[in-house]
């Protein structure tokens, strides 16, 4: 399949005067697992309205799978869509919401959407208006999964479940991936998106500041770095890339160091080495990088 | 903050949800009830004898249908007979409806737990609600005892009258509060206020038709209203009897309120049942669904009260025949030839299209109501057009409403038939489906707000029917020009099965609801979903 998942172009949303997307440009090729980070207001659920047709562009296109957004009887054939804030019919049990959902949408996977009742623990026979939050969310994500449709878009999907059901979670994205099928994901659970996605997004005021792998990103940024001397220690002040340096008592020197570590390391084995350790940056701290204070 | 301060925003909170409404309400019952009275002289004259008084009085059938007649040969007891039931319908249907709004709905939405987790208990959020909309009801009854005595009648029936109307609207709103603690969904308690409600309604009828069963009125707040009697003996101990029930269901709300858990009823919802796998598998399946509980709802309710038109059709058009003088007046009053069955059947068949056009208002507004709150999400996610989803849900919504139209028919025709009046079922249905356009239009607008104003579908929704009915009732009662009459859709209703059916306005009224459809199935495609 040539055409990606996802492609959009100079795609721009505006509320009266407020610039909730500013000329997105991103494609997803088909088969990977993307993460869309950014704060709380970013755009990231304003993306996925567009996406779906459910908002309508100011300006630029959205393609899925190369047909038009808008043009939601072709692209929903080929999608699932999991909101973040799931609401159901309250009088509708949860098997006749799959009943609904599996009927009108792009086909389902029966035999997978039992294991998948199974694998979350839904009991089925309660009206949605009973279901907690979390359930009600596994409601959306059985049937999202189940339907084996070529892209998934997950919103949030996991703000509401608690830690075993979100191993599996991780495991039916997993499953998706094997079956070649894109996910694109958007959350805040940071280790999950870590865990999961071959590609993140950062979204920030509506512009998108970053798309690249996840080593990539650490590459991108701080390693914490430590090393002991055993005579005096090199002054770093000045080398590109070093920063925060912090000396201490025990005569350890501490500082982060951002882009290429030659310039750092010169400097650091000029001097009488006894011990170096690094450590990458999660992408929790990467996150908070782009957005605000260092943790 | 204090628990005073506290209070003080709960109690703005719930003005805030009511302002709008309430104000409208006010305006519109002092309002009717002045140019009521005020026309008196240039609509009734002062010749009306009081024979021909005594004879419509001693009527069972317009007791039935119109409430008794009460001291029609002065202005004020012409209003009274003339708006009193339509507005104290109009007053408790708008309060109840304010109070499942604005608490158990606001509960369902889950905006109550951030409230209830502040400094006041569930008891006391739900009395300032019921607090603010007593004081519009108060505002109601002070506005309309104005408007009256301004209008040059008595005060002491003014003030009966004014105090009766808030006093039957307050009461429906302590039922609606009690209601909205037994059930725990807004659709249940605004459905079981509305059914005790509707059989207070038909009490009073059966009571003021009926010698034998005129206790029942004492059981009905319409039937209350109706025995205070305004501007002949100003009675008292009625209005004394409403006010206490009133109190009486408020308080057992109140106090029941603190007996459930936030988010519950006293009726626990199911826990769980086998799947009911029927109506499931398409767009236009699920929307008729969604349709068939209210649907037998309203279907009660049309028709219960086209039974007793149907009954009541033999002894209501001997009378007018006997009493040429009341069917001129009741021409007048925008009831023309009711002195022949069809003629009858053909007057009160026009009255049907303000039910059964706010029924697909209202329903076309629960899917505006299903996409603000997300519940239609999920649908518009999957692989179908926005326009076949309106399309499905519009359509289901007009066969709904040609289903009511059959049920008035049938229920007319089996009543005229119980008492050998000569309406056959061919003639009811002719009659009946003549209001469709009417219906029609309300579904146009209220698509047509769907796709522009989907905040407001119902309400724009119910204008052809209800306001051009108010529209009507009013332009007949003042004798307003021509062309104001004229603006009402039901100026253009033939008197069918009188009479054929007017085909050219027929076909526009068709004509502008497609073209209001159109604009606003354009509508929806091009704008953002809300929610």
């Amino acid at each position: 399949m040539s055409a990606p998942a996802i492609r959009t172009e100079a795609l721009t949303k505006r509320y009266g005067t407020v610039s909730a997307l500013d000329g997105l440009d991103l494609t997803v090729p088909a088969g990977e697992v993307f993460g869309f980070l950014g704060p709380n207001g970013a755009g990231k659920s304003t993306t996925i309205r567009l996406l779906l047709g459910l908002a309508r562009p100011t300006s630029g296109r959205a393609w899925i799978f190369g047909s038009d957004a808008a043009d939601v009887a072709a692209a929903h054939q080929r999608l699932a869509y999991v909101p973040a804030d799931v609401a159901l019919w309250p009088r509708l049990t949860g098997a006749e919401v799959l009943e609904l959902l599996g009927a009108v949408g792009p086909g389902v996977d029966r035999a997978y959407r039992d294991e998948l009742v199974r694998r979350f623990a839904l009991d089925l026979s309660k009206p949605a208006g009973a279901y907690s939050t979390g359930n009600r969310q596994k409601v959306a994500l059985v049937a999202a999964f189940a339907t084996r449709a070529p892209l998934l878009v997950l919103d949030e999907p996991t703000s509401g479940l608690d830690p075993l059901m979100e191993r599996e979670f991780r495991r039916a994205v997993a499953e998706a991936r094997a079956d070649g099928r894109t996910v694109f994901l958007c959350s805040h659970q940071l280790a999950e998106v870590e865990a999961v996605c071959d590609r993140v997004g950062i979204l920030r005021a509506g512009k998108l500041v970053d798309v690249a792998t996840v080593p990539d990103l650490r590459a991108l940024h701080r390693t914490e770095v430590l090393v002991r001397f055993a005579g005096p220690a090199p002054d770093l002040r000045d080398v590109p890339g070093v920063g925060a340096v912090e000396r201490g008592a025990d005569g350890a020197l501490r500082f982060t160091l951002t882009g290429p570590p030659g310039p750092a390391l010169r400097q650091i084995t000029a001097a009488d080495v006894t011990a170096v350790s690094m450590r990458e940056p999660t992408l929790e701290e990467i996150f908070l990088d782009y957005y605000g204070e260092q943790p | 903050m204090s628990a005073a301060l506290a209070g003080r925003a709960v109690t703005r909170l719930a003005a805030r949800q009511i302002q709008r409404g309430g104000l409208i309400v006010v305006a519109v019952t002092a309002g009717m009830s002045a140019l009521v009275a005020a026309t008196y002289a240039s609509t009734m004259g002062t010749e009306a004898d009081a024979a021909a008084l005594a004879a419509l009085a001693g009527n069972p059938a317009i007791r039935t249908l119109f409430g008794e007649p009460v001291a029609l040969d002065t202005p004020g007891g012409f209003t009274v007979w003339r708006t009193g039931t339509v507005l104290a319908v109009l007053l408790s249907v708008w309060g109840l409806l304010a109070v499942t709004r604005t608490t158990r709905g606001e509960e369902e939405a889950g905006r109550w737990s951030l409230l209830l987790a502040g400094r006041l208990g569930v008891r006391a959020v739900l009395g300032r609600h019921l607090l603010v909309l007593a004081g519009v009801m108060g505002a109601v009854g002070v506005a309309v005892t104005g408007a009256l005595v301004a209008a040059g009648t008595p005060a002491a029936g003014a003030v009966r009258h004014g105090a009766g109307l808030a006093l039957a609207g307050l009461f429906a709103v302590a039922l609606a509060a009690l209601a909205a603690q037994v059930f725990p969904t807004r659709a249940g308690a605004t459905g079981a206020t509305v059914a005790v409600l509707g059989v207070g309604l038909l009490a009073r009828m059966v009571g003021d038709g009926v010698a034998a069963l005129a206790w029942l009125r004492w059981l009905s707040p319409f039937g209350l209203l109706a025995l205070t009697r305004p501007y002949l003996d100003d009675r008292s101990l009625p209005l004394v009897v409403l006010a206490a029930g009133a109190v009486v269901v408020g308080a057992a709300a109140i106090v029941l309120a603190g007996r459930r858990d936030v988010g519950g009823g006293l009726v626990a919802g199911t826990a769980g049942r086998p799947p009911r796998r029927l109506l499931l598998g398409s767009v236009p399946r699920f929307a008729l669904r969604r349709l068939l509980r209210p649907l037998a709802g309203w279907a009660a309710g049309v028709g219960a009260y086209f039974l007793l038109i149907g009954v009541l059709a033999t002894s209501m058009t001997r009378f007018l025949a006997d009493n040429p003088r009341f069917a001129e007046l009741a021409a007048q009053a925008g009831f023309a030839g009711l002195s022949s069955v069809r003629g009858y059947a053909a007057t009160l068949f026009a009255l049907l299209a303000v039910p059964v056009g706010t029924f697909a208002a209202v329903r076309l507004g629960a899917f505006a109501a299903a996409e603000a709150d997300r519940r239609l999400t999920l649908l518009y996610a999957l692989p179908v057009t926005r326009r076949r989803l309106l399309g499905a849900e519009a359509l289901t919504v007009v066969a709904g409403s040609v289903v009511l139209l059959a049920v008035a028919a049938v229920a007319t025709w089996a009543g005229a038939a119980s008492v050998g009046a000569d309406l056959p079922l061919a003639a009811a249905l002719a009659g009946t489906l003549n209001v469709l356009p009417v219906v029609l239009l309300c579904a146009g607008a209220a698509v047509l707000a769907l796709g522009w104003v989907p905040r407001a579908v119902a309400g724009v929704g119910a204008l052809p029917a209800a306001g051009g009915f108010l529209l009507q009732v009013v332009a007949d009662s003042v004798g307003a020009p021509a062309w104001v009459a004229h603006l009402s859709p039901f100026a253009h209703l033939a008197a069918v099965p009188a009479t054929g059916v007017n085909w050219p306005a027929a076909l526009t009224m068709i004509v502008l609801a497609l073209v209001a459809a159109a604009l606003g199935v354009a509508g929806h495609q091009r704008r953002d979903l809300i929610g």
